[in-house]
């Protein structure tokens, strides 16, 4: 993402790299010591939620319900985090500053989790649809409504930018 | 987390509310498009993993060995889009494409296609 550095003067603020914005871009300013807290926060969940993957290394052992609550938790949290990013009257709590020191090879997935015999189940079809005239209408008018949503866009979208 | 928006006029920003930044204190600027498609990439994908969860039933413990793989893949792209905050290079969410258009056509243009179609001759699906 472009971005740029900037102090407040004045009550305006100088960016170091002015270049990088056009002068139609509409931009958000942050702090830049909320920002950075604000993205290790996440970022320290998000290895969480690798530590809880890191159960699947093993080669006997997989995933069971209370790990998968757990990670739905994290994930909660990633969320109320991400909405903190508009709320002004949040207090950053700077005594600790996460850097994120995850070995990248708990990040990679084992080679042979998705196995034949798994994808042979997923792409079998246990009931086949029956191909109704209705079906069929209902099918092309999918493809009119998409194609005419397209044609109806452009002229808002060129106001957009 | 204090924010404002602005506009830029050459080497500085004008903010609409600069009550919020203390003088002098650094702040770091991006654009509102590019914010809006990160956070609409991390929405989507706490979303995904959300209706998992919803609609899981508890009993079904096995049925994790199919969804977690799936799961992983939307929590690498979280990753992916935490870490391209602080980089220079395009957005990885970029890549990704929405079919949702959140404008509407309008019902004219749509009753006007379905009168010039005819359903049973000319589709051979």
């Amino acid at each position: 993402m472009r971005y740029s550095y900037g102090i407040m003067d004045r009550r305006k603020i100088l960016l170091y790299e002015p270049y990088l914005f056009l002068s139609g871009d509409d931009l958000l300013v942050f702090p830049t010591k909320d920002f950075h807290k604000w993205q290790g926060d996440i970022k320290e969940y998000i290895d969480g939620l690798y530590q809880i993957n890191s159960i699947n290394m093993e080669e006997t052992k997989s995933l069971n319900i209370t790990e998968f609550n757990l990670a739905v938790a994290v994930i909660n949290n990633i969320r109320e985090e991400l909405e903190q990013m508009f709320d002004s009257d949040k207090i950053s709590d700077f005594s600790y500053h996460y850097i994120s020191t995850l070995d990248e090879k708990y990040k990679k997935q084992k080679g042979d989790y998705y196995t034949n015999d798994m994808r042979r189940c997923d792409i079998k079809i246990h009931v086949k649809p029956k191909i109704t005239p209705w079906l069929k209408y209902n099918h092309m008018m999918e493809i009119v409504n998409q194609v005419a949503q397209d044609f109806a866009s452009p002229q808002k979208s060129g106001k957009q930018q | 987390m204090r924010m404002s928006e602005g506009v830029p006029k050459g080497r500085i920003v004008e903010i609409y509310n600069p009550g919020m930044f203390q003088e002098h204190e650094e702040v770091i600027v991006f654009t509102r498009n590019e914010s809006s498609s990160f956070y609409n990439s991390m929405q989507e994908q706490i979303d995904y993993i959300n209706e998992i969860d919803l609609y899981l039933n508890r009993g079904d413990e096995w049925k994790l060995i199919g969804y977690w793989p799936k799961i992983l893949e939307r929590i690498h792209i979280l990753d992916m889009n935490m870490d391209s905050l602080l980089k220079k290079e395009p957005l990885q969410c970029y890549l990704d494409a929405s079919l949702y258009n959140t404008i509407r056509s309008s019902h004219k243009n749509v009753a006007v296609s379905k009168r010039k179609v005819s359903v049973q001759s000319n589709l051979p699906i």
